[in-house]
């Protein structure tokens, strides 16, 4: 059980230290490039979320409801996918992390992303996907932790901040691995390069929360008062 | 169209490896098209790729993926050369642009700029021949040790999705027969009349989600230690390709430690051919990567070897 805690810190660690190693110049992991460098990172962050969901105890009500989610979540991107960059899965997936918490939201991002791809193909974006969508979910369920009564207004700026930070996450893989030497103008170019896609997915989250957020919300809270069950312990 | 999965089931050799000799041979090439950056050593590994996507008879799939991967390959060609000041060899004198200062376009960036976009197209093949390789429920079943949890969810999600898929074409078939039509309207509109086939699948599937939960707890989910079962055979095949897997990993991982494998852009192109060890680490790596799809031509071919393993 003892070393069952230690494996946060322990993998905290090893990021901190291949990060520090990286800068330091002349040694294996600096040598390996950013390419594989940022991969592993990331390889790590999703493990260390993916080991924090194993952890805790999960009923079959709450798998069953978070894979429908994730799925719900995945096929979103289907009717969707004529148009340029608007899915509702940015949207989705925050409104499951405010009402269901921070771990079922990043269960909800990453299996969306990762089922999705599943019929769209898999691609090296796949894990950026999942982390980037993962995380969208978990800070959702932050806000909610933070400030319970966010209304409208807030959870659509937050929609809107997750529509550049999401393409902003998607970036940083291209940057890392293809553009050399990594430096300010090169990061500000790829970053310029990707602005429009990225307003235009923020704009489509903005507009999906107000229209649709208040309803989809009813709806997740409806079912979360399902989920919680009292046994009630003797009744004689 | 979406019904099915991306990955289709034909028989074929390197679909009926074990899914970790499968997943280590990916991984192997996913990895060493990160790590090295001589662009012999990338055009190699194109090359294997595509004789394994041939292999797995999956070259109209690879077109859909270069036709993906395109617009990401120019975008590559463009940033690298108008954005990076650290060559040397200056074959163009751009104009003056206020932010950025002189557009000088140098011959080191434009060469790694289209070495970097072949690392792109290798990355991008890998993940074309991992779609028609590998059953995504059998990589799932491999995890499914590790952390049964996320597993389950996933398993789950997969199973949910064609028929979501399914369930969605029957909800705008409704909504159609009710007279709402999906293709006129301005761009607002049309996205409000979308997203709300969502909100009614999302409030019919959150039913069934709890019907699922109840089956789960009928069939005892969560009431003890779970066991596990895999069906996959480990074969004489599934060693094969590890080895190869291994050898091209270790030749790969002991050449760029020597200097093999990675090439010097800036300020000045360095020399593509550092010895014969450029050649014979090469030489190791695309033997040891070779093996499967060696194998899968033999397997075809030639009854022998095919009872063999």
């Amino acid at each position: 059980m003892r070393g069952r805690k230690l494996i946060f810190p322990l993998a905290l660690a090893a990021i901190l230290v291949l990060l520090i190693l990286s800068i330091q110049g002349r040694n294996i992991v600096a040598r390996q490039g950013w390419g594989m460098l940022s991969v592993e990172i990331m390889v790590i962050a999703l493990a260390l979320c993916y080991w924090g969901f194993e952890q805790g105890r999960v009923s079959s009500r709450e798998v069953a409801l978070i894979a429908v989610l994730g799925a719900v979540a995945a096929v979103g991107r289907v009717p969707f996918a004529a148009l340029p960059n608007i899915q509702p899965v940015t949207f989705m997936v925050i409104i499951s992390g405010f009402v269901f918490g921070s771990r079922a939201g990043f269960m909800t991002g990453s299996t969306a992303a990762l089922v999705s791809n599943f019929f769209l193909g898999q691609g090296p974006w796949t894990p950026w996907q999942m982390f980037a969508w993962g995380l969208a979910g978990v800070t959702a369920g932050l806000i909610r932790m933070v400030f319970p009564r966010t209304g409208t207004a807030g959870m659509t700026v937050f929609c809107i901040i997750w529509g550049y930070l999401y393409g902003w996450i998607m970036n940083l893989w291209f940057w890392t691995a293809f553009v050399q030497p990594l430096n300010w103008q090169s990061f500000a170019a790829t970053y310029a390069a990707s602005f429009w896609f990225d307003t235009f997915h923020a704009a489509g989250n903005a507009a999906f929360y107000l229209f649709f957020g208040a309803s989809f919300k009813k709806i997740l809270a409806r079912f979360r008062r399902k989920l919680e069950v009292n046994f009630i312990e003797s009744i004689e | 169209m979406l019904d099915s999965f991306f990955y289709k089931e034909k028989g074929l050799f390197l679909q009926n490896l074990h899914p970790l000799a499968a997943l280590v041979y990916l991984g192997t090439l996913l990895s060493l098209a990160l790590l090295f950056t001589n662009p012999l050593y990338l055009a190699g590994l194109l090359c294997l790729v595509f004789l394994a996507v041939w292999s797995v008879d999956g070259l109209p799939a690879w077109e859909g993926y270069l036709k993906m991967g395109l617009t990401m390959m120019v975008l590559v060609m463009l940033v690298n050369p108008l954005m990076v000041r650290a060559g040397e060899t200056i074959i163009w004198y751009g104009p003056r642009v206020p932010v950025l200062g002189r557009l000088n376009i140098s011959l080191e960036a434009v060469y790694y700029g289209a070495a970097m976009s072949v690392r792109l197209l290798d990355v991008i093949s890998v993940f074309c021949l991992y779609n028609l390789m590998v059953h995504p429920d059998k990589a799932l079943n491999l995890f499914s040790r590790l952390a049964w949890r996320s597993t389950m969810v996933i398993s789950l999600a997969t199973r949910m999705f064609p028929s979501m898929v399914r369930e969605l074409a029957n909800i705008r078939e409704v909504q159609q027969m009710r007279g709402v039509n999906f293709q006129q309207g301005k761009f607002g509109e049309k996205v409000k009349k979308h997203a709300s086939l969502i909100n009614i699948l999302l409030l019919s599937s959150l039913e069934d989600s709890l019907e699922i939960a109840e089956s789960m707890q009928a069939r005892a989910f969560g009431s003890g230690p779970r066991t596990c079962y895999s069906r996959s055979l480990f074969r004489p095949r599934d060693a094969l390709c590890l080895a190869g897997s291994a050898l091209a990993l270790g030749a790969g991982i002991w050449g760029l430690l020597h200097g093999f494998g990675v090439y010097t852009y800036y300020p000045r192109l360095g020399y593509l051919l550092q010895g014969p060890g450029t050649v014979l680490v090469l030489a190791a790596v695309l033997l040891g990567l070779s093996i499967p799809v060696v194998l899968s031509w033999g397997w075809r071919h030639w009854p022998y070897l095919k009872s063999k393993i």
